[in-house]
């Protein structure tokens, strides 16, 4: 558990310059490092071994919450910030659900939200959440040129973005739509652990009080982030009643793979999904009725 | 190789190391403040290793020295002024905090930051905030207890 030679270490002041560092270096033999909580672990285990580090920690741009124009997040926005930023409230909520459980303390203070979805490790909860709610995904490639990309098709699968080799996440952005509400839950082993198995349900309110629009995403199946679109199918129209999400959490049992591990067998799983299904719909429905 | 410049606990420390040395091993090896411990194999899980980057916990096996470059690090030597304890550390002594000590560094240096985010803390609230330090002791009642009681010195004292 020692990381493997690095030849050089560079903490650029600027996005171009960041982007520039890369583009010198073949595909994958220079990283960024953001929070380094999952990278390190990484080097330090020899899954990767970067000739260079190139370190984000001094680009400021990278970094806060802005909620002028919509909700834009920088990449380089820690755990600890997005756990206590009040801004982030109904259509949004989720985000802080997640925040706030992931890891412990200290990786709260040193985790960024770009760091967890560019690593998209297959059990983790950001990538999850920022599927459920949408984000769009910022990059900055070396010749200046940026691009967005829907949460849906920049997660690939465990380990797997859209994000090319020499590309830059900058920030993520997000709707903020009225009589709207999301939540996240997940459950570990122990207290705040990687999810075995975590659910975000983001969704609009009609003038009757029914849904007119969801997103739901789980988080700990072997997938990784994904979509639930028989959950979304079902939850059209409903009120909020147990009942019919009851009905919604079942059609997502039947539809999704869950597997049997160490840590939980596959029933299991599906006993999670209908708990957590029913918690996460309780608090989005009541965020989105200005509730809570 | 690499020139930091490292300020621990109010002293500069400037050293040539490999770029792939991590924080802890600084401290521990350049610095020779073995105060900060290690208790897994750098695998992040233990919080052993914790100590304040700019005031706030972090874990010394998860970054690297570089990283560290022109930063102020905390570390247990720290706390205390000369023979004087701060009240953290007096009440893990007076209610039986340490048990064996080795996992303690890790311990102070996270509740310490966490107490002046947090000066009123429920007991769920000290054991959300020590998830990331392990005790295998197995007791986390005494440690509990001492967190609880610095709150409320602290607050008297204030």
């Amino acid at each position: 558990m020692y990381p493997a030679i690095i030849e050089d270490y560079q903490r650029p002041e600027s996005l171009q310059e960041a982007v520039a560092i890369l583009s010198g270096y073949e595909p994958g033999d220079a990283i960024f490092m953001a929070g380094g909580q999952s990278v390190m672990q990484a080097m330090k285990s020899r899954m990767v071994r970067p000739r260079c580090v190139v370190d984000l920690q001094s680009i400021a741009e990278l970094k806060g919450i802005s909620s002028a124009n919509g909700l834009h997040i920088g990449a380089m926005t820690r755990y600890v910030e997005i756990a206590g930023a009040v801004e982030l409230a109904g259509a949004n909520a989720a985000l802080r659900d997640a925040a706030q459980h992931v890891g412990d303390r200290q990786v709260r203070n040193r985790g960024t939200i770009g760091g967890s979805c560019c690593w998209n490790y297959v059990a983790s909860c950001m990538p999850a959440v920022t599927l459920g709610l949408g984000a769009i995904f910022h990059l900055l490639d070396p010749q200046g040129k940026t691009r967005a990309v829907q949460a849906d098709d920049f997660f690939l699968g465990p380990l797997e973005t859209a994000r090319g080799d020499h590309e830059l996440l900058t920030h993520l952005s997000f709707e903020t739509t009225p009589r709207s509400g999301s939540a996240y839950k997940k459950w570990g082993l122990v207290t705040d652990a990687l999810p075995v198995v975590g659910v975000c349900l983001k969704l609009s309110l009609d003038a009757a009080g029914r849904c007119s629009a969801v997103r739901m995403s789980l988080s700990g199946l072997p997938a990784g982030a994904q979509r639930a679109p028989a959950g979304e199918a079902a939850l059209m129209g409903s009120d909020g009643s147990r009942e019919s999400v009851a009905r919604a959490m079942e059609a997502v049992v039947d539809s999704v793979e869950c597997h049997s591990d160490k840590w939980a067998d596959a029933h299991y799983r599906q006993q999670l999904i209908r708990t957590l299904g029913q918690e996460v719909a309780a608090t989005a429905f009541a965020r989105a009725r200005g509730e809570q | 190789m690499k020139t930091v410049s490292i300020t621990i606990n109010g002293e500069r420390y400037e050293e040539t190391v490999p770029a792939r040395m991590l924080l802890v091993d600084f401290i521990r090896e350049k610095c020779a403040l073995t105060g900060t411990h290690v208790a897994c194999t750098y695998e992040g899980v233990c919080g052993a290793c914790t100590v304040q980057l700019d005031g706030e916990a972090i874990k010394s096996c998860m970054m690297l020295a570089v990283q560290a470059d022109g930063h102020a690090v905390t570390t247990v030597e720290g706390l205390a002024r000369g023979a004087e304890l701060t009240p953290l550390q007096q009440a893990f002594k007076a209610h039986h905090g340490l048990q064996c000590g080795f996992c303690t560094p890790g311990i102070l240096m996270n509740m310490s930051e966490f107490l002046e985010k947090n000066p009123d803390p429920t007991d769920e609230e000290i054991r959300h905030g020590l998830v990331g330090n392990l005790c295998r002791c197995t007791g986390y009642v005494h440690i509990v207890d001492a967190v609880r009681a610095a709150a409320a010195q602290i607050r008297r004292g204030s």
